[in-house]
């Protein structure tokens, strides 16, 4: 990975909260490469979902810098667009739209993208097979199970062909087959698609599937470790 | 999957709430079509009555803005005959008067054998004439409430008067008046010799030329006096501008009250989808198409509520005109310009609701979503 230009470079990052009596970061440094598949573990409160926002550009540090591909992160103003360019979230609740068809919630992000109706159709169409689920492209979440609401909210993060996949606990509500078949799902695509991908969990089975585990403590990393291939 | 497509399932999402809404908004619409329609049909009547009787121009006293001017010498339309520009000329007496025991009603005096007459159709007896006695003729819709025919006696003012005649006319006022001669009129009122208004035919009516000179002509013979058309003369009707603020005060509240109730349910809705809205900056929606949501939904409210509330205005405006207060005294009609303004305030009262939440929406902070897990 030396001498590539990483896909994020993060240095001296810190964040408190309520008037700085509570620290999320003290002045972390990161560095991610385009394609890699890192996992960031860590008890609760150390910062991982802190660290997850930022990364997304939905909060910004008070100090430190960010960089994408060795540019420096975009202002607030222009975070919706540099987010639905380069982005997917995925999150522990799958926070899909419930008014909304499978298909429908995976089209969501692409509004911003300059795809007409029907490609943003079919394009949706195509991720929930991707994920498995195009025979429940017209159902409801209400009428999903667990696993296949988290399928449709990765085939949702895919939508706009992310660089960077941010996964915060995406097995957390998950039981250990559905969470099996998600992290499975999760290799595929970071092997077929090359995509980046950050995965904050708990879970040591989840962190198992990384390439690099970066484990955090009262806002900073404390080690990193880098798995066999 | 449409912006429109969203905003209209989360409006479905919240059924309840939705109907609700609709209903004040439809409430408020209502009251804004019924008013106006009586306040525009009120200025439409006497401009159709001025209309029918074939009138070029009016003269009246200058300072003169009320409904039924006050009277003045009738010998001011001898003046008025004697300009060049005049065809015809008939002067004129009418007053608001109780009529036997009916809500009161207007009673026009009108110059015997003058071009006021001629547009009305007898329906049966004849029109009252210069001969002495206490006459009166009753348009058809006067009649009707009254449930007098010919041969009756109608009581103006406690005196009787016979009933010689029922007419129609293609004016409503005049369908739901009673009418007498200028000379009765003047006798009953105690306004002899005096009318309130003189009715002017002229030579040449479509030339623009003619009704400016005749107006010079007035304004140099008769000072204190001022030729205008009936049009303009209902324009300056101090009752017609009244019913005009009425309506627009009714408009003005409906707006405020229909938007503070899309306002309530709006934010409202907005504090209970903090998180769905989260997401959706979170996934890369830009913060003006999540304005552009919010509002869709308010403007959606206000469209349905506006359609609802043309309907059960035109309702009500049908009612109302049953009633002996309004029947025969106004001819309020729903025009299309009236439901295209109906349909604006409904959308105005949408918008003025809906800013406020789409904006506070567009403010949240995306974090949050992630924070709540």
């Amino acid at each position: 990975m030396m001498g590539q230009t990483p896909r994020i470079e993060a240095q001296g990052l810190t964040r408190s909260y309520d008037g700085g009596r509570i620290a999320a970061l003290r002045g972390l440094d990161l560095s991610i490469a385009a394609g890699e598949f890192i996992a960031i573990v860590g008890p609760s409160g150390c910062g991982k979902s802190t660290l997850l926002a930022m990364l997304g550009a939905l909060e910004a540090p008070q100090t430190g810098t960010l960089s994408f591909d060795g540019e420096p992160f975009p202002p607030p103003h222009r975070a919706s667009a540099f987010r639905a360019e380069h982005i997917g979230f995925v999150f522990q609740s799958f926070h899909l739209l419930p008014t909304l068809s499978a298909a429908e919630n995976v089209e969501v992000p692409m509004f911003e993208s300059t795809r007409s109706s029907r490609q943003r159709r079919e394009r949706a169409r195509m991720l929930l097979h991707l994920v498995g689920l195009d025979h429940r492209s017209n159902d409801r979440p209400s009428m999903l199970s667990g696993g296949e609401r988290q399928r449709v909210a990765i085939a949702r993060a895919l939508a706009n062909q992310p660089t960077l996949l941010l996964a915060d606990e995406p097995t957390g509500s998950l039981d250990s087959v559905n969470a099996a078949r998600v992290m499975q799902l999760f290799e595929q695509l970071h092997a077929e698609l090359g995509t980046t991908l950050v995965v904050v969990t708990h879970a040591a089975e989840v962190a198992g599937h990384a390439q690099r585990v970066v484990r955090m403590q009262d806002g900073r990393i404390i080690t990193e470790v880098e798995h066999a291939a | 999957m449409t912006l429109a497509g969203i905003a209209w399932r989360n409006l479905q999402a919240r059924p309840s709430r939705s109907a609700l809404t609709l209903i004040g908004i439809a409430l408020s619409v209502a009251a804004v079509v019924a008013l106006t329609a009586l306040a525009w049909g009120f200025e439409a009547s006497w401009q159709r009555a001025a209309e029918v009787r074939g009138t070029d121009a009016v003269v009246t006293r200058t300072a003169s803005q009320n409904a039924l001017p006050s009277p003045f010498d009738a010998r001011v339309a001898d003046t008025v005959r004697t300009l060049p520009q005049v065809y015809e000329v008939a002067g004129l007496l009418s007053e608001l008067m109780s009529v036997d025991d009916a809500p009161p009603m207007f009673v026009f005096g009108w110059q015997a054998d003058s071009f006021l007459w001629r547009h009305l159709k007898l329906i049966s007896g004849r029109f009252p004439i210069e001969n002495g006695h206490a006459e009166v003729a009753l348009g058809r819709l006067a009649a009707d409430m009254l449930g007098k025919h010919v041969g009756a006696t109608v009581y103006i003012d406690a005196e009787p008067f016979a009933l010689v005649g029922i007419f129609d006319s293609p004016a409503l006022v005049e369908t739901g008046a009673a009418l007498m001669t200028l000379t009765q009129m003047q006798r009953i009122t105690d306004h002899l010799n005096r009318v309130n208004l003189i009715n002017v035919r002229l030579n040449d009516a479509s030339d623009e030329t003619t009704l400016t000179q005749f107006r010079a002509a007035v304004a140099q013979a008769l000072p204190g006096y001022l030729a205008i058309t009936s049009g303009d003369l209902v324009q300056q009707n101090v009752m017609v501008r009244l019913a005009r603020a009425m309506s627009w005060a009714v408009t003005v509240l409906a707006v405020l009250i229909g938007g503070a109730g899309v306002f309530n349910t709006m934010l409202m809705s907005v504090f209970e989808r903090t998180r769905e809205i989260a997401i959706l900056l979170a996934v890369g929606w830009r913060r003006d198409r999540v304005i552009r949501m919010i509002l869709l939904e308010s403007l959606v409210l206000g469209l349905a509520g506006g359609v609802i509330g043309v309907v059960l205005g035109s309702l009500a405006v049908e009612v109302l005109l049953w009633s002996d207060m309004i029947r025969g005294r106004i001819d309020a009609q729903i025009t299309a310009g009236l439901v295209w303004y109906a349909l604006g305030v409904a959308l105005a009262l949408g918008l003025v609701g809906g800013v406020y939440p789409a904006v506070r929406a567009s403010g949240l902070k995306p974090a949050s979503a992630l924070h709540a897990e």
